[in-house]
């Protein structure tokens, strides 16, 4: 259930997204556009939607996958915000080494080995944001073996009230613009690059479950 | 017997390592590099299977008072080969079982050999080929069992590798696995898994993923395994019908992730990635002999070029000879099965490569 419930979530995200899209009908599709990733989502802060607006150029595909955790909004962020230890929570990644700054500070740049069987080897990450007031990190995409070129990301921790309970949560929002490669299409980019950050931010929610739940 | 291990361990280490060097004299120095330190860890590691080999093997005097009995049923000569090749990790796992089954009432062991190819990292690979064959055998029910009793043993088994690997990974993770302690939940690890069981009268081949198993008869190849890539017609179908897509990234992968169709493990792409095996069963005949290996051998080395180096080795001397020491049929086993990832490597593998070459002639 809590998966059906995560998919209807980024459905109805994509649908919001695409909505915005049509709200700039003045431009050409070749132009550069704005969009808001976290629109028609409840309750979200505005520092939230802010973070989660791209600029998406001609050739990009952009994508916004969500999910909810139980545990404190500080346990997840202590683990998402360690640039310099994607590992932890990123199954796929190999090792990281930060090859340029301390990890901590913004304009760091980390070198990302991946685990074999996927189509990358490795990738060179720049620290764009790193906001320990309002948890929200964002990296982008410098260079490497693979082939999501101008890749950004930005992921924000927040509390969220579900309507139906009243419970409160937390909620981690994951967007990201990315070149479409030569070969593919948007629809495809955006299916291969959902599937590893979704598989991401379940890893997330486990380890910070359970990490929660021993403390 | 130590001598002839020493003697066997001592052929794994090719003579000349650069006869296959391209001639490219701009190149060859830096190829040379990598070859010799490639190749350094290569023969070690092939000398450390070799000999895992050799002491996991019946002992001589038993094998002859067992031959003597009925020499339609000898137990099987194999040989190994697994290296580690030009990746950074091995990744790649071997079993073998000699006589690991033996049902009730019945007086014919069945002999088990498995060949797994981890991706994500080596424990799943690692955890199959400490298990597998365990569960084979308490899958076994009876002796001399029909196609539809061989079928259903083997999904049943790989359906429970499957949910131990994942259900595992809520406990410990072994020590040589680099995977961080704090995750223990690793759903993006798998392997394929390509197992025979050979009884005296039949060769059972059970496949999930791209390694494969090539059966050589009359030096000509049969295949007892199909690759299960994406692309596959009836996978492509599968795995649409499923709700899931193949999408070409570098070559097509499930969701542009995983590059084959099946698999132990990888829990985050099910049910698209399946663990099913698909079961084969293959009367034996004249036989020349069987070839496991993982797709580091098979992407570089067709199945007629492969038996062609395993027939070669295995009849150097001419046909077997009734009385043919069983230490000459090994011998010649760990020579096909050494030559051939030397072939592999020589062909500029990229991957692990691992080969086991099992002489069937009788």
């Amino acid at each position: 259930m809590p998966t059906s419930i995560q998919f209807q979530r980024s459905s109805t995200a994509a649908e919001a997204a695409n909505a915005t899209v049509r709200n700039y009908p003045h431009h050409h599709q070749k132009q550069v556009q704005k969009v808001s990733l976290t629109r028609g989502m409840a309750d979200v802060p505005e520092h939230v939607e802010l973070s989660h607006t791209h600029v998406v150029g001609p050739s990009q595909c952009f994508s916004v996958v969500v999910q909810d955790v139980e545990a404190p909004v500080s346990t997840v962020w202590s683990i998402l915000s360690r640039f310099e230890h994607p590992q932890a929570y990123k199954h796929f990644v190999k090792s990281c080494h930060v090859v340029i700054g301390d990890g901590r500070e913004v304009g760091s740049v980390r070198e990302v080995r991946v685990v074999s069987g996927l189509p990358a080897a490795f990738s060179l990450e720049r620290l764009e944001i790193m906001d320990d007031d309002r948890h929200v990190i964002s990296f982008s995409v410098v260079g490497g073996d693979h082939r999501l070129m101008n890749y950004k990301s930005v992921t924000t921790v927040h509390e969220s009230e579900e309507d139906s309970d009243g419970k409160k949560r937390t909620r981690v929002v994951e967007s990201y613009v990315v070149d479409v490669p030569a070969g593919n299409d948007k629809e495809e980019t955006c299916s291969f690059a959902d599937t590893i950050v979704r598989c991401n931010l379940q890893s997330l929610a486990k380890l910070a479950e359970n990490t929660s739940k021993f403390s | 017997m130590a001598e002839i291990c020493y003697e066997v361990v001592t052929d794994a280490c090719p003579s000349s390592v650069y006869e296959s060097t391209p001639a490219h004299s701009r190149r060859r120095p830096r190829f040379q590099t990598v070859m010799h330190e490639d190749w350094e860890k290569n023969c070690k590691r092939s000398k450390q299977e070799a000999l895992a080999t050799r002491y996991s093997s019946i002992p001589r005097s038993s094998r002859e008072d067992f031959s003597d009995q009925n020499v339609d049923v000898s137990s099987p000569r194999y040989g190994v080969s697994s290296v580690c090749g030009r990746r950074r990790e091995m990744e790649d796992a071997v079993a073998i079982h000699p006589s690991f089954s033996s049902p009730k009432n019945s007086e014919f062991p069945q002999h088990y050999f498995g060949v797994y190819d981890g991706h994500g990292c080596s424990h799943v690979a690692a955890r199959c080929r400490e298990r597998l064959h365990k569960l084979v055998q308490e899958e076994l029910s009876s002796d001399m069992e029909d196609e539809e009793e061989w079928k259903t043993t083997m999904e049943r088994s790989f359906t429970r590798m499957d949910k131990e690997v994942v259900s595992w990974g809520d406990s410990v993770v072994t020590a040589n696995c680099k995977c961080d302690l704090q995750t223990p939940a690793c759903d993006s690890v798998g392997s394929t898994a390509v197992v025979s069981v050979i009884t005296p009268d039949k060769i059972v081949v059970a496949n999930c993923g791209d390694s494969r198993a090539v059966l050589c008869r009359n030096g000509k190849p049969v295949p007892l395994s199909t690759d299960h890539k994406p692309d596959r017609p009836d996978e492509l179908d599968r795995i649409e019908g499923a709700g899931g897509r193949v999408i070409y990234w570098d070559c097509p992968r499930v969701l542009g992730v995983l590059a084959m169709s099946r698999a132990i493990g990888d829990n985050y792409l099910k049910p698209y990635v399946s663990c099913e095996p698909e079961v084969t069963i293959t009367d034996r005949r004249d036989d020349d002999c069987l070839i496991l290996a993982s797709d580091g051998l098979w992407d570089v080395v067709s199945n007629e070029t492969a038996c062609s180096v395993a027939r070669m080795c295995l009849r150097g001397g001419g046909r077997r000879q009734d009385n043919e020491d069983p230490a000459i049929s090994d011998k010649a086993c760990t020579e096909a099965s050494v030559l051939l990832t030397k072939l592999a490597l020589a062909r500029n593998s990229s991957d692990n490569v691992s080969v086991v070459v099992i002489d069937l002639r009788r």
